[in-house]
């Protein structure tokens, strides 16, 4: 019970108590950096400018008409009470249910367009930040992991949504109070109202103090919902390796530690944040206290009256509630910030070339050209990926990459298709450099079987559509009894309606891949890329698929890694890659003839 | 949402605490205008000095004891809405670690991320506000509105019909709220979820240039998460200005009321300034009240989302007590299988006995059972009928953790994750030491892999092991499995992408291991190395035997090997 009693205090200090390090001075939220976030989502805004306009015009009606009642109520107590009188008492009682009306249809109002900005503003930015996505480099998903970013578009994109939703509306209220009270103040007595701004410098510093606290640790929490977020997908993807290792307690260990991170930077944020009112209040409540013994003294030497004290107390009441108000929001928008921060940043992050300013691809015949082409994955590694790679595939032709695993051969893929770019030389499709063209009417050009099979959620008919959109459910089904794949789907429960649930259970790797080809086979590509599209596929199936296979491949440039001797024989050009060069090239005759390392791995 | 009462038992003395504090609070801003009334009255107009500097000492006092209380309200409100919010996510996470396929089945992982990590988020903010300024508004209406009841009842009765009203129609509100919320959270899980599919099929979008069609996609289920967003948010804002109407509309009534009983002489003036002024003060109160339905109904919206996950049942899962096995060897008798939910059966009464120490390939069409076979052994599913043996022992008399630590199971599609190359091996034995590592990768080929790697054993790899070919993905999780030396190893056609040679190596390598090895293979290569072969057809095992034995029996078999044969031996799978 004891313990319970000092824990709150426990908490380890962070934020920028302890030495800022470069790297800590990086995360403080700097002014300037906290200002261009906010004029990015003041852009975002102002598409909507005329409603935001109009939401404005109503805060300012309902500000007026919140004070007007209760004048109202107070003249009519004056008038009709005091004096007895209850001519036309009726009649304003009348224009205070008008005033009410008013002021009930004017909030409802700014609350109801308010709601609508706010929602397509939050909704205008997750599509931005999807759209902006399918821009990036597969690089950059090479580094990242799932559930961190998608944590951008829940977790920090709803701390937008909510601030916008009660903070703009809050804000500019409070700031309409606050000038009324200031002014009022001012005409009736400068020296009280000096007195009572004396509390204003402290509530200033007050704020910066805290803000420059909350700014850094709303922002770590953020980061540490997004890492735990990211955890948690990708425990969950990985669950069967978990389970068949029973590593479910070094999974919950370390869920654990990410976790307590989170709840201390949520502790201290929360704590912090907590402040900001009771500042507030104490000001509010010294600035009562200062009112009351200086005015008191004042109204003893004469020189304010009693009443006058009495009103200025009420004002200071006033006049801190807004402050108050704004002080709170203040934080909301912090926390805003530090989560509109994250979405920006992917925001930021450098676009594959626009592709729209790129002249298009089309018609093709389809010759591949490497010339010198040198490729790593990562800069400044020691060992390419792909060292000084040249070859020619004419147009039909059909090139078979052979060689041992980690060879270079996917990435050679990887760059044909441009999901990589060449660090050195060049690769031309028809004569045209692939740089110079759209990556879209290049890839249109192309039909794809990767290694990762991969089926979206949604049934078996729209997976294999994927391949042509405008396919019809009859090709469809054509491609997949080519593609051998028809038998099975025939078995499932709903056939081509079965629904893939998620990750695909249920449905063998082996018919992924028959899935795969049936979706490849849709397309109608001029260059054809087949990446061990049949590893998991029986032998027997393979051979029923190879004559549709072989039937796709005429007149295309394909591509294909395989182990089957016979797709690699009756290839065209055979290419034997090992450490990321070319080995050997040549027709399986020639290449057995040489007796080099394709020979050697055929015998 | 009260079921998550129980998780606030441990911080039963913080809550207190905090409520203490914010009661404290309140009582001094209460007490506040009283001692200003005092300082005028008996300071000012008696020209008393000293008791206007008494008192207002007072309330300086008393100004710092509130804020000192609401400073400390802020440390307690804070560790017991950081904690229970850990708490729940732990038990969350816990419960899901312990959730069989099928119960993982019912939830997309994209939904279960989003309950772990906003919808927890929610009840958090909902806990801290109500530890610090949710109770404020009830009781400042109710102080209110029994304040006008001793001022004048007669008055006063007409809160006694608006309140109970106001707050059945905020209960309403807030029902509502929380059904048009949970539509929300499951919206946003749909959004979710979308985002996942593109990212872990990004290549593939890439590919077939399918970004617009995805945007599309992503477009349509945002919209629908943004209008369920506001549907939901203009309920609820939209209520307040109509209680606002109605409480406005009462304090017009009493004015009227108040002005015929005054001028009958049966009430004060004074009376009526009072109660009116109670009745502002509710008003004032009630916007408090929009907020705090807002965070009542979308809590209990997340809350009930999270139940969802907690009261998932798990069939009654057989825990075994036995200590393992030593030897591994295998009796399947008249097994059969269907996955969750499917009618077909996957596998059928298929019986076999393996003995400890053998090698043995599985082998059948696509789609033939073989992957379903191997599942079962580790318990990733459990049968529909017959018994699976291990040493005489049923599987599920053995207690599951000692069971799968012994077993080494290699996935067809290499799962890696996050983190060093080193720590991706060390997800097979958690203290295997750095020569361990090397020896299991050694076994698995691709220790001259990982020394060519800029950090060896301490490269980063990301979550999709980025800049690992396909095969050497392959075997990083082979040496997964051997680093804990298995009594049990399954090779779900993991040697598929390995050159005759190098598979060669490895199942030489393996018989250092002295392990029971099940092989899913599509090589007649590879069937050739091993003792025994099990062939599979739609689930049910057709014929077993070695390679000679089998191409003697069976047909099918025997068209396995002519579809291998006719153009001559695999060249290699590589990559």
């Amino acid at each position: 019970m004891f313990k319970e009693l000092t824990n709150p205090f426990k908490y380890k200090r962070i934020g920028n108590k302890e030495k800022s390090t470069p790297a800590k001075k990086k995360q403080k939220i700097s002014f300037k950096e906290a200002f261009i976030t906010l004029r990015k989502l003041w852009d975002y805004l102002s598409n909507k400018r005329l409603l935001f306009t109009l939401v404005l015009i109503m805060v300012v009606v309902s500000s007026v008409l919140g004070l007007l009642g209760p004048y109202l109520i107070g003249t009519t107590i004056d008038e009709y009470f005091v004096t007895k009188n209850d001519q036309g008492l009726l009649f304003v009682l009348g224009i205070l249910v008008l005033v009410f009306v008013f002021y009930s249809l004017s909030l409802f109002l700014q609350n109801y367009w308010m709601i609508g900005i706010s929602q397509y503003t939050v909704n205008k930015m997750r599509e931005d930040l999807f759209q902006h996505l399918h821009q990036l480099p597969i690089s950059f998903f090479d580094k990242r992991q799932h559930g961190e970013l998608m944590s951008r578009v829940t977790n920090d994109i709803e701390n937008v949504s909510s601030t916008l939703n009660s903070s703009v509306i809050q804000v500019v209220s409070s700031v309409l109070t606050l000038v009324g009270t200031i002014t009022v103040m001012l005409l009736l007595s400068p020296l009280l109202t000096a007195i009572t701004l004396v509390i204003v410098p402290l509530m200033v510093l007050g704020l910066k103090w805290i803000t420059s606290r909350t700014g850094i640790l709303f922002k770590q929490q953020q980061q540490h919902i997004g890492e735990l977020n990211g955890y948690i997908e990708e425990i969950i993807s990985g669950q069967k390796v978990i389970k068949a290792y029973s590593q479910e307690e070094r999974v919950i260990n370390t869920f654990t530690e990410k976790s307590n991170k989170l709840k201390l930077s949520g502790f201290w944020a929360q704590t912090i944040t907590g402040f900001i009112p009771k500042v507030m209040n104490m000001l509010n409540n010294l600035s009562f206290a200062v009112i009351a013994g200086v005015g008191g003294i004042l109204a003893l030497n004469g020189l304010v009256t009693i009443g006058m004290i009495v009103i200025f107390a009420e004002y200071a009441r006033q006049f801190t509630r807004p402050l108050n108000d704004l002080a709170n929001q203040f934080n909301t928008l912090l926390s805003a910030i530090a989560g509109a921060e994250r979405v920006f940043d992917i925001l930021d992050e450098q676009e594959e070339e626009k592709s729209h300013s790129k002249s298009d691809l089309s018609s093709i015949e389809g010759e591949v050209v490497f010339s010198d082409v040198s490729f790593s994955y990562e800069e400044g590694e020691e060992k390419q990926t792909i060292e000084h790679v040249s070859f020619t595939a004419f147009a039909g032709e059909s090139i078979a990459l052979v060689g041992p695993t980690g060879a270079g051969k996917t990435t050679l893929i990887n760059l044909i298709s441009r999901f990589y770019e060449t660090n050195e030389g060049f690769i031309s499709v028809d004569g045209r450099d692939i740089k110079e063209v759209s990556r879209d009417s290049l890839r249109k050009q192309m039909a794809f079987v990767l290694q990762d099979t991969f089926l979206f959620h949604g049934t078996i008919l729209e997976n294999i559509r994927y391949g042509r959109l405008d396919a019809s459910d009859k090709e469809v089904e054509e491609a997949a009894k080519l593609a051998n794949a028809d038998s099975f789907i025939r078995k499932l429960p709903n056939q081509y309606q079965t629904e893939i649930n998620h990750d695909g259970n249920g449905i063998s790797h082996g018919q992924k891949q028959l899935l795969a080809i049936a979706r490849a086979m849709l397309a109608n590509p001029r260059i054809l890329i087949l990446d061990e599209a049949t590893s998991s596929i029986d032998t027997i199936t393979e051979l029923k698929i190879q004559e549709a296979l072989a039937r796709l491949m005429v007149g295309r440039t394909t591509f294909v890694i395989a182990h089957r001797l016979n797709t690699i024989r009756n290839a065209d050009q055979i290419l034997v890659l090992k450490d990321g060069k070319i080995l050997e090239k040549g027709t399986h005759e020639e290449l057995v003839d040489m007796k080099g390392y394709y020979a050697g791995m055929v015998g | 949402m009260l079921r998550f009462r129980s998780y606030l038992t441990p911080y039963r003395v913080s809550v207190s605490i905090a409520l203490i504090l914010m009661l404290t609070e309140l009582a001094v801003e209460l007490a506040l205008p009283l001692l200003m009334a005092k300082i005028i009255d008996e300071g000012i107009l008696q020209e008393d000095l000293s008791l206007v500097m008494k008192w207002g000492g007072i309330m300086v006092g008393l100004s710092f004891l509130a804020f000192a209380s609401g400073m400390i309200n802020s440390f307690y409100a804070a560790h017991v809405s950081q904690s229970f919010g850990f708490d729940i996510r732990k038990e969350i996470f816990v419960k899901v670690q312990s959730f069989s396929f099928e119960s993982l089945a019912k939830f997309p992982a994209a939904s279960l991320v989003t309950r772990m990590t906003n919808d927890i988020t929610q009840l958090q903010n909902t806990l801290f506000m109500g530890l610090r300024i949710m109770l404020r508004a009830p009781l400042l209406v109710l102080g209110s509105v029994v304040m006008s009841f001793f001022v004048n009842p007669v008055l006063a009765s007409i809160f006694a019909v608006v309140i109970p009203l106001v707050i059945v129609f905020l209960i309403w509100i807030m029902k509502r709220g929380s059904k048009l919320f949970q539509i929300v959270q499951a919206k946003l899980d749909i959004v979710n979820d979308v985002l996942r599919e593109n990212l872990i099929g990004m290549k593939l979008i890439k590919a077939y240039v399918r970004r617009d069609h995805e945007i599309n996609r992503f477009s349509e289920s945002t919209n629908s998460l943004k209008n369920a967003t506001i549907t939901g948010l203009r309920m609820i804002e939209a209520s307040m200005p109509i209680l606002l109407f109605v409480m406005n509309i009462a304090i017009l009534f009493i004015l009227w009321h108040g002005q015929s009983q005054v001028m009958n002489g049966n009430t004060q003036v004074g009376e009526v300034v009072a109660i009116v002024n109670y009745g502002l003060r509710t008003t004032a109160a009630l916007s408090m009240f929009s907020f705090i339905v807002m965070f009542l109904s979308r809590s209990r919206a997340s809350s009930l989302r999270i139940s969802e996950v907690l009261d998932t049942k798990e069939k009654v899962e057989i825990k075994g007590t036995h200590n393992g096995f030593q030897r591994g060897e295998i009796r399947f008798e008249d097994v059969s299988f269907s996955y969750p939910d499917v009618d077909e059966l996957v596998l059928k009464n298929v019986s076999f006995t393996i003995a400890a120490g053998e090698t043995v390939a599985v082998m059948g069409g696509t789609g033939s059972g073989k992957s379903s076979l191997f599942q079962l052994i580790p318990r990733l599913y459990e049968v529909d009928s017959g018994k699976i043996y291990i040493d005489h022992q049923e599987i599920t008399s053995i207690d599951l953790a000692i069971l799968r630590n012994q077993i080494g199971y290699v996935p067809q599609e290499a799962v890696l994750f996050s983190g060093t190359v080193k720590e991706n091996i060390e997800w097979g034995k958690s203290d295997a030491s750095m020569d361990e590592i090397e020896r299991a990768a050694k076994a698995a080929q691709i220790e001259e892999t990982i020394q060519q790697l800029p950090d060896k054993y301490e490269t980063r790899i990301g979550q999709k092991g980025v800049n690992l070919s396909g095969g050497q993905k392959q075997r990083l999780s082979i040496a997964r499995a051997l680093v804990r030396k298995p009594k049990l190893l399954l090779l779900d056609d993991s040697t598929s992408a390995l050159d005759v040679k190098t598979e060669k190596n490895l199942l030489k390598a393996l018989e250092g291991y002295f392990s029971t090895t099940l092989v899913i293979t599509q090589k007649i290569s590879t069937a050739e190395q091993v003792d025994r072969i099990l062939l599979l057809d739609d689930g049910e095992l057709i014929a077993e035997g070695s390679h000679e034995e089998l191409r003697k029996v069976s047909p099918l078999y025997e068209e396995i090997y002519q579809s291998q044969m006719e153009e001559g031996a695999n060249v290699q799978r590589a990559n």
